[in-house]
């Protein structure tokens, strides 16, 4: 059974189309990756499935029923844009609020479980006014794993982040993936980060889903290649176009694409004169592919 | 039914303990408590400052900052206007800053959320609302007798006894159910916007306030106050259930 089965989903905000008859399907326990640019229908699509807002048209399904279900919706957690939380109350106090909305036994047993998770054990008497930005968005991943949910919708929860911030949640993001067996749904735009998680990914542009597939197609989509530097850069590559079907030249790397090795490729070099410098073996990243279908469909 | 039970009862905790937990109610009760006494002081000390000269009738007895005894008609004058019917705009502002907190903070995101149905919240914010306005109402009560008391005013019941300003008390209680509902449906309308939703209750407020003296007076009876209670309870319902319908119909966020 699939966790989420959207079919021809639309919104229109007024005179804008912001869906326009979107289709996705997010197996049950996957990581799925959202993927797409501002404003392409990813947060659209993501409060559609919480009910937050009203779909123009088409079904949406969470665990083979109507998303409208009390006892589907009851195991969903959310982390859309901010957390909804009082600012002047303490993050306990925000805390054990959603627990008694979720009528939690053991509220506090609990709370304190997901404060662990999310690395806020300790500042769990700050007021939520004072935490940091990294915090907040912990703070909202704790209230979306309260209740042991079947379903979490995060909301680019890395973006804004400093370095040690995006450390840190891509460790509760890791943590969550083992420890809670749930499936997530997470869009984001640091799709660096997002390629060390997602078993799955839906690439959405202009309200409409162009891609889904898995990790393991997504590994097969991109090739590799042997990314290399030389002393006469230009020489070189003038000289492996030639003798190779696909050569390109991006980030300072001349890249060789397909049935290739390195020891060929400098031993043919050196019999040329020309001296390689650096060379290794590479693979398209998820950002090259998606920029490459982006730029596919312009 | 026994789930939405619990879910109401869970609801009504949380409602309960964020409105006893936000500065909001204290302030709102305080302000009533204060409004009677700086009324009642004042305006005793500005009657016998400019005794013979002044235009406006003031207050010549406590019960008058309460109600006026039916059959009298509404007229502008001081007793008429500063008495405990501007409550009923203080507790309109209270139910719309407490439902715009709602969905200002996030917190309706949350919930909305996990709650497909929104009946329990509906009922839950009315009667977190209802208790809300009840605690203004009765701090005003309060607050009346104390400045009665300072300023010197008489607390002679002649022409409506004390059951009658039980009644009263207890009728204009009741009322607060029918402007908790208005302001309760225009801030469900408004969400965020606060002012939309406080620019309403007032608006609303003002066609049902002409009708306060004639339905809850100081000489009130069981009668009034069951008509009240029936009143409260009928645009209660009646509201909410158009505030459901709204919750459910447009977005949340």
């Amino acid at each position: 059974m699939n966790a989420i089965e959207i079919r021809n989903l639309t919104k229109n905000f007024g005179q804008k189309q912001a869906l326009n008859g979107l289709n996705m399907t997010v197996p049950k326990g996957a990581i799925y990756g959202f993927i797409g640019e501002n404003g392409s229908g990813k947060s659209t699509t993501e409060k559609l499935i919480c009910g937050l807002l009203v779909p123009s048209g088409g079904t949406i399904k969470l665990f083979g029923k109507d998303y409208k279900d009390a006892d589907v919706r009851s195991k969903i957690g959310v982390l859309i844009e901010a957390p909804g939380c009082f600012p002047n109350y303490s993050v306990w106090n925000n805390m054990m609020l959603q627990a008694a909305n979720l009528d939690i036994e053991n509220a506090e047993e609990e709370v304190r479980k997901v404060l662990k998770v999310v690395r806020m054990e300790g500042s769990a008497s700050n007021k939520f006014k004072n935490c940091s930005l990294g915090m907040k968005q912990r703070i909202g991943i704790a209230f979306a794993l309260l209740g042991n949910p079947d379903l979490l919708v995060l909301d680019e929860p890395i973006n804004g982040l400093d370095a040690d911030g995006m450390r840190i949640m891509r460790d509760v993001l890791v943590d969550i993936t083992k420890n809670y067996n749930c499936t997530v749904v997470i869009s984001s735009h640091i799709l660096g980060e997002l390629e060390k998680i997602a078993t799955h990914y839906g690439i959405v542009r202009g309200g409409k889903m162009i891609k889904e597939m898995t990790a393991a197609q997504l590994e097969a989509d991109c090739p590799t290649f042997i990314a290399l530097r030389a002393k006469d850069i230009e020489k070189a590559k003038s000289l492996l176009e030639r003798k190779y079907p696909r050569v390109t030249y991006e980030n300072e790397y001349i890249r060789v694409y397909g049935e290739v090795s390195p020891e060929e490729i400098v031993s043919y070099l050196y019999g040329c004169g020309v001296v390689v410098t650096e060379i290794k073996t590479d693979k398209i990243s998820l950002e090259e592919y998606y920029i490459d279908l982006m730029k596919e469909g312009r | 039914m026994q789930s939405f039970l619990k879910k109401l009862k869970s609801m009504l905790k949380v409602d309960f303990k964020r409105m006893f937990t936000m500065p909001l109610v204290y302030i709102m009760a305080g302000v009533s408590f204060a409004m009677p006494i700086l009324i009642l002081v004042m305006t005793t000390m500005m009657g016998s400052a400019e005794e013979g000269e002044t235009a406006m009738q003031g207050f010549t007895n406590v019960w008058q900052s309460i109600g006026s005894v039916s059959g009298s008609e509404m007229s502008m004058d001081l007793t008429s206007m500063c008495n405990i019917n501007m409550l009923y705009f203080l507790v309109a502002v209270f139910v719309c800053i407490f439902v715009a907190e709602d969905f200002r903070s996030g917190y309706a995101k949350n919930l909305f959320t996990v709650r497909s149905k929104k009946w329990d919240y509906v009922i839950s914010k009315s009667l977190a609302g209802f208790t809300g306005a009840a605690i203004m109402l009765i701090a005003y009560f309060i607050g009346a007798m104390i400045g009665g008391a300072i300023a010197g005013l008489p607390f002679t019941t002649e022409g409506f006894g004390a059951g009658g300003v039980v009644a009263c008390m207890f009728s204009k209680i009741f009322m607060t159910a029918i402007f908790v509902s208005i302001a309760l449906l225009l801030g469900t309308v408004a969400k965020q916007k606060l002012w939309m939703s406080i620019l309403g209750s007032f608006a609303s407020g003002m066609l049902l306030f002409t009708m306060i003296p004639m339905i809850a007076p100081l000489n009130a009876n069981a009668i009034n106050v069951i008509m009240c209670l029936a009143g409260g309870a009928l645009f209660a319902v009646g509201l909410g259930a158009v505030s459901n319908l709204i919750l459910n119909k447009t977005s949340l966020v």
